[in-house]
């Protein structure tokens, strides 16, 4: 390219592209159906419907998953053990979101990172309507809100509602 | 160039609804390539894999894919292009002389998305999605039209890739079960249902679910893992435009160049004498025939001369090629491993004789926009 063919395609850039004029489209990429083969998960469903917990375990780590895992990344096979763990949990971290209801009022409601006594690991989940967020710290005890007729799936929790601190269920995880 | 050796390979066989999570498939994949190789996770040094944020449903796919594909703290990244892209990375890695062992994997499931749907997004949203309907298969419609027409070619001439692909997917127990027809004919390809005309179902590479996966690893390494490497000896790729108008699509400029490069990398003259097989990734039947010719196979526009049966004077696509399944983004993948498994002899019913030197190609884009060709070779 000669040095004034250059220079004239940067007159170009700097005369022409000054102005952008804004296109509606969509980018609706249509439907998506996640597949989730639950044979593996069925100790997990079945034991849900009687508001009872259990993790899966990995043979080559030792590491106890809660929510079970299909797969351990760090030995890659599958755990293949099931232990049972308690539906009193700690809330291992949190965030506050700011969300508007439906009259767009905003309204702040934590949301956190749940450790269940006996699991090496965390779940995402939200805390009982209602709780201040004021109240909420790290390590805080909290307790599985199960729904009245729990169906064997994962929305069985609906919640984590709050623990005193000298309840009894705590006394008993320690 | 170093060499590098393809060490293992696994496929999962392909199905137009898996009775399978996507975790678990992937997982079956890789775990696989890594038993059969006889390796173990803590071998694994870089993974490299082939998805696309849309056909996995999320963003930043590869997040979620780390435990299954192999890729928990290892050096691990994502390509969103073809497998057969995906390995050239993987190679890429290897060369750098920092990693022993790299695990290149790809693949979705079109059963969980409206694929040819998506591909309407690929055009241009100011010039050409407004106004036409295009995606990949209309794209191929153009192709083999602008084919036919400048060379003379038959609808008949294009049917016949699709009866020999279809029949070679019936030898190959990997295929999609639906593409799998030893008693296919001309009449049937022809009076299928017409998808762009003059595409007919039958021409087009059918999107299924499945992931395939490769091992990488340097020549040192490679030998100590298996007595059959197969090496990487010549690669190329190339990319035209963007703008369909603006290209020849009778012809593939970008896989002409991509065989240039990989042929000089690997000391090929003559490739109908130089090459015995060739496992290329058609998106539609007379991609075949336009890639038959871009290799230097057959002059332009003698595509539909050449006998390229599994016991033909050219065997293409012994396996059935993508005709006989296209799980978007491993397809390329599936033709590096068909390649691999003719030079090791272990294509069972459809082993072309004795395989020396093979090519597989991969590709992205309408009207296979970017194409990028290996070449590979046994031990001796
Ligand atoms: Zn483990």
């Amino acid at each position: 390219m000669s040095k004034q063919t250059q220079r004239k395609s940067m007159d170009y850039v700097k005369k022409e592209y000054k102005r952008t004029r804004t296109m509606p489209a969509n980018w609706y990429l249509s439907s998506y159906e996640y597949k989730f083969n639950i044979t593996h998960m069925q100790p997990f469903l079945k034991k849900l419907k009687e508001k009872k917990l259990v993790a899966n375990k990995c043979s080559g780590c030792n590491r106890v998953f809660f929510p079970p895992r299909l797969v351990c990344g760090k030995c890659l096979v599958k755990p293949d053990r099931w232990v049972d763990i308690r539906d009193t949990a700690r809330v291992a971290t949190y965030a506050i979101a700011y969300l508007k209801d439906e009259n767009s009022e905003v309204q702040e409601k934590p949301m956190v990172l749940v450790h269940h006594d006996g699991a090496d690991t965390s779940s995402i989940a939200e805390l009982a309507p209602g709780v201040d967020v004021k109240d909420t710290y790290i390590s805080m005890p909290i307790k599985a809100h199960w729904k009245d007729n729990p169906e064997g799936g994962l929305m069985d929790i609906e919640y984590y509602d709050l623990m005193d601190d000298d309840a009894e269920d705590l006394n008993e995880s320690k | 160039m170093d060499k590098v050796g393809i060490v293992g390979y696994n496929q999962v066989k392909c199905y137009s609804d898996a009775n399978y999570g996507r975790y678990e498939m992937i997982f079956e994949a890789v775990r696989g390539a890594i038993d059969n190789a006889g390796l173990k996770k803590k071998d694994i040094t870089t993974v490299i894999s082939a998805t696309n944020d849309y056909y996995d449903g999320r963003t930043i796919s590869n997040c979620f894919t780390v435990e299954v594909g192999g890729g928990y703290m290892a050096d691990e990244s994502k390509v969103e292009m073809d497998g057969a892209h995906a390995m050239l990375y993987g190679l890429m890695r290897i060369l750098s002389g920092n990693h022993k062992l790299a695990v290149i994997w790809g693949g979705s499931m079109p059963s969980c998305y409206p694929y040819h749907s998506a591909r309407l997004y690929e055009t241009d949203p100011t010039w050409e999605r407004p106004n036409a309907y295009v995606n990949d298969i209309t794209s191929s419609g153009f192709q083999m039209r602008a084919y036919m027409e400048k060379y003379g070619l038959s609808k008949e001439d294009i049917a016949k890739v699709a009866v020999k692909n279809k029949k070679n997917a019936a030898k190959n127990p990997l295929a999609l079960e639906e593409s799998q027809n030893p008693n296919i004919s001309i009449s049937d390809v022809l009076e299928a249902e017409i998808y762009a005309d003059p595409v007919t179902e039958l021409m087009v590479a059918p999107p299924c679910d499945s992931v395939a996966a490769v091992l990488l690893a340097p020549e040192r390494q490679a030998v100590k893992i298996t007595d059959k490497p197969v090496w990487i000896t010549g690669v190329g790729w190339n990319q035209e435009t963007y703008y369909l108008g603006e290209r020849d699509l009778s012809q593939s400029t970008s896989m002409e160049h991509a065989a240039k490069a990989a042929y000089d990398m690997a000391g090929i003259s003559n490739p109908r004498n130089d090459l015995d097989v060739a496992e290329l990734f058609e998106v539609c039947a007379h991609e075949e025939l336009i890639f038959t010719e871009a290799l230097g196979l057959v002059e332009k526009g003698k595509g539909p001369q050449l006998n390229t049966e599994i016991n033909g004077d050219f065997p293409i696509n012994p396996s059935g090629g993508a005709l006989g399944g296209n799980p978007p983004c491993a397809t390329g993948l599936i033709r590096i491993i068909e390649a691999v498994k003719q030079i090791r002899g272990e294509a069972g019913q459809y082993q072309v004789g004795d395989v020396k030197r093979a090519v597989a190609s991969g590709q992205i884009g309408m009207c296979a926009q970017n194409n990028i060709l290996y070449v590979l070779e046994g031990e001796n």
